[in-house]
């Protein structure tokens, strides 16, 4: 890519950081109290309400596999009830953190142990 | 032979400084008072508190082609509004990470202490940014504004 090709695309990337800066969820992370702004309770509640369920699930995870040893994805969906599409996701996220790992194979699916 | 001599020209970085109005600024007010010398490329902006400074406000300076963004307040635990400071470091630390994710250097912007007193501390401390940011070179995004132009 060119020079000016990449400071465009650069400036554009900006540009959406200081949109996105501005946006409440990344207020609210950085913790930064908006004056004059009213806080939209129903956004609020829904997105603590995402980011709850999200790491009650993800401790689920863990504690089932810490119970009942290495699981595969289908099986962790079956003990937690959690739908694989979510469970994948959960790994995704949990692998990235270091939390959890890939120790070996079992019905063409990997077996996932707490770390 | 103008093109050479642009050429030969250093790099003059422009250094956007916030400083809050209670220790930094009155450190800048002593810097200048007691004849200590720090490099001009700095254009100071005097805040009431660190806390108070947007992020966007940050990232629309590198936006506008600052090179470098100091914020200078006061040290921990003597903030006049007993926490601002606080507020900025977490905030830092978040627009450090927002600056790799872009691409654009995270030692780009800089948060430093200094008191009323240490007039000493503030020369010092922005001819070291200063030679930090010129080491740096010029800021990806300020190309852009030439090519507006």
């Amino acid at each position: 890519m060119s020079e000016p090709k990449k400071r465009k695309k650069l400036s554009k990337r900006t540009d959406a950081a200081i949109e996105a800066l501005k946006t409440q969820r990344l207020r609210w992370v950085m913790g930064i109290s908006q004056v004059g702004v009213k806080i939209d309770e129903e956004r609020y509640h829904a997105v603590v309400d995402n980011i709850m369920k999200d790491e009650i699930e993800r401790q689920m995870i863990i504690g089932a596999i810490k119970e009942k040893g290495p699981m595969t994805i289908k099986e962790l969906s079956e003990t937690t009830d959690i739908p694989p599409d979510r469970m994948l996701r959960h790994i995704i996220a949990l692998r990235k953190t270091g939390t959890v790992s890939e120790v070996g194979e079992k019905e063409h699916g990997y077996l996932y142990a707490v770390l | 032979m103008v093109e050479a001599v642009m050429e030969k020209a250093e790099f003059e970085p422009t250094i956007v400084a916030f400083c809050c109005n209670w220790c930094a600024y009155a450190g800048a007010d002593l810097a200048g008072t007691s004849r200590f010398e720090y490099p001009t490329n700095v254009r100071i902006i005097r805040v009431m508190c660190t806390g108070r400074i947007d992020p966007t406000i940050i990232l629309s300076a590198f936006r506008s082609g600052a090179d470098g963004v100091l914020i200078a307040g006061c040290h921990p635990g003597d903030c006049h509004y007993v926490k601002g400071n606080y507020a900025m470091e977490r905030r830092f630390n978040f627009l450090k990470d927002i600056l790799n994710h872009l691409g654009i250097e995270p030692e780009r912007l800089v948060l430093e202490w200094v008191s009323a007193g240490e007039g000493g501390k503030f020369a010092a401390l922005i001819r070291n940014v200063t030679r930090q940011i010129k080491d740096l070179g010029p800021n990806p995004l300020k190309e852009t504004m030439i090519e507006k132009e």
